[in-house]
């Protein structure tokens, strides 16, 4: 096992008490001195948590084919994005299965930023920089000279927006500007993974600390990977590792709607058409506990008494109670009334629709 | 982080006081620490007989999931039904109302440690 990374931040972490643990290569925060439903119901209820998510990489795509490199290598139609845009997308195998999914930043037509998986940099940097090499176009990983903070909450615009040169009111939901920040060039979304309103900053490393004590400053709180994994969930937002994989298309994780099939050709698609025509093999569901207990990964699911499937992400939330995202069999997807395994006992759950807590973004 | 002179103590976390031949069980303070915000009990049933070392109850935290053992043998007379509606009063009062469950016990005992030998084993 390789040493673990640091990013910027790791002294600011361990200052503010936070536990640090593995995570996708790293030593992350899992939480601070306050705790995990602490830092939760702070940003739910109108903070502005402040997440370091250094760990995820950065890809720069820059060329006169960078437009058509990208529709051939996501799924989603790059063609659609207008500069200063941002959507989110995948990159498949010729499987039509994930190899990762990823966010699309357009900086102009022959230049575009992608934001990837940690624990998929590597294999994504070289999937890319391999299908790179018919096109007239270049693939530069910047992971590890960029900071991402993430800034989420009903208060992320009020304590980030003294940083920025321009008016943060202008960047629309799954936007994005390039601004100055503390004399460096930044780049600032409005996007997140916690259904509230925020940002993602990123920033050069020398300029991390800076920027996180003035955050902290302008009242930010620092927030940790379980309360992060408790907002995403609850939005149901898909996890590379548990909801999408290397096993599933985007038929079955229900990701047809950044999979533009009508784009033209790219990676996987032939394959996702064909599953599309054949059926999904597995149904990605959204189920809440009645009975009492808390749903956790890899939990078999039952449907009339039949194992139909396993839980990918679960967990307890303050606001819905025991909630679980799980694959089961296509026959069982509409069935209202499952039950899930915990320690031996067959907890009764119902089929729900998502996200279970209602979403804050700005649309 | 708090370690009360009246009660007996296990490696694997877990307190006991014993009064006559009645014990109740709750996990320490650093159990609870480590383990963060707590928002599942599972309970034992009463009237369940435990044998010392036994997995008896098990405490979800907001990531993890853990059993929790039992310092001496004997059978559930009771209960702490609290923690189903409040599992954080294992955080917050891991010693009190943060109790898990009394056993009448029948004899066997795991390895105890006062509350000076505990601390050595933290510190260890």
């Amino acid at each position: 096992m390789s040493e673990l990374a640091k990013t910027p931040l790791f002294s600011e972490h361990v200052a503010m008490g936070g536990k640090m643990v593995p995570f996708a290569g790293f030593e992350m925060p899992v939480q601070y001195k306050s705790g995990a439903l602490k830092e939760y119901t702070f940003v739910r209820e109108g903070g502005a948590g402040i997440f370091d998510i250094t760990h995820m990489g950065q890809v720069r795509v820059s060329g006169a084919e960078a437009l058509a490199f990208l529709q051939h290598v996501t799924t989603n139609d790059v063609s659609k994005l207008a500069d200063g845009q941002v959507h989110y997308s995948a990159l498949l195998n010729n499987a039509g299965t994930f190899i990762d999914d990823i966010t699309t930043y357009r900086i102009s037509d022959t230049e575009y930023y992608l934001c990837i998986n940690a624990a998929n940099r590597h294999k994504d940097v070289a999937h890319l920089q391999g299908e790179a090499k018919r096109f007239d176009v270049t693939v530069s990983d910047e992971s590890d000279e960029t900071t991402l903070l993430a800034l989420q909450g009903a208060a992320a615009q009020k304590a980030l927006q003294p940083l920025v040169d321009g008016d943060l009111e202008n960047i629309g939901y799954y936007r994005f500007a390039q601004v100055v920040i503390g004399g460096a060039d930044a780049i600032v979304s409005r996007t997140g993974y916690t259904g509230e309103d925020g940002f993602e900053i990123y920033i050069p490393n020398h300029i991390a600390v800076d920027v996180w004590k003035q955050l902290l400053a302008n009242g930010a709180e620092p927030i940790g990977l379980a309360a992060r994994d408790m907002l995403r969930t609850e939005m149901g937002y898909a996890l590379y590792g548990h909801e999408i994989s290397d096993q599933v298309t985007p038929v079955e994780a229900k990701l047809m709607w950044i999979t533009k099939l009508d784009k033209g050709d790219f990676i996987g698609k032939s394959a996702v058409e064909a599953r599309k025509a054949e059926g999904p093999r597995q149904r990605l569901i959204a189920l809440k506990l009645t009975g009492r207990g808390i749903p956790r990964e890899h939990y078999r699911v039952f449907a009339d008494g039949v194992d139909t499937g396993e839980v990918t992400s679960g967990m307890f939330s303050p606001m819905a109670g025991g909630v679980a995202l799980a694959y089961v069999k296509p026959e069982h997807a509409e069935t209202a009334a499952l039950a899930i395994e915990i320690r031996g006992n067959k907890v009764e759950a119902e089929r729900t629709t998502l996200p279970f807590v209602r979403s804050n973004v700005r649309r | 982080m708090t370690i009360p002179a009246d009660l007996k103590y296990t490696k694997d976390h877990e307190w006991v006081r014993i009064e006559g031949d009645i014990a109740t069980f709750g996990i320490t303070d650093h159990a609870q620490e480590a383990l963060g915000d707590i928002v599942f009990v599972e309970l034992p049933e009463i009237g369940r007989t435990i044998d010392a070392g036994e997995a008896y109850a098990v405490v979800e935290s907001v990531k993890a999931v853990s059993d929790v053992y039992a310092p001496a043998a004997g059978e559930v007379v009771e209960v702490n039904e609290d923690l189903e509606s409040e599992p954080e009063k294992v955080n917050s009062d891991a010693y009190g109302a943060g109790w898990i469950a009394r056993v009448r016990m029948s004899g066997d005992t795991i390895e105890l440690m006062s509350d000076d030998e505990y601390n050595t084993f933290l510190e260890e």
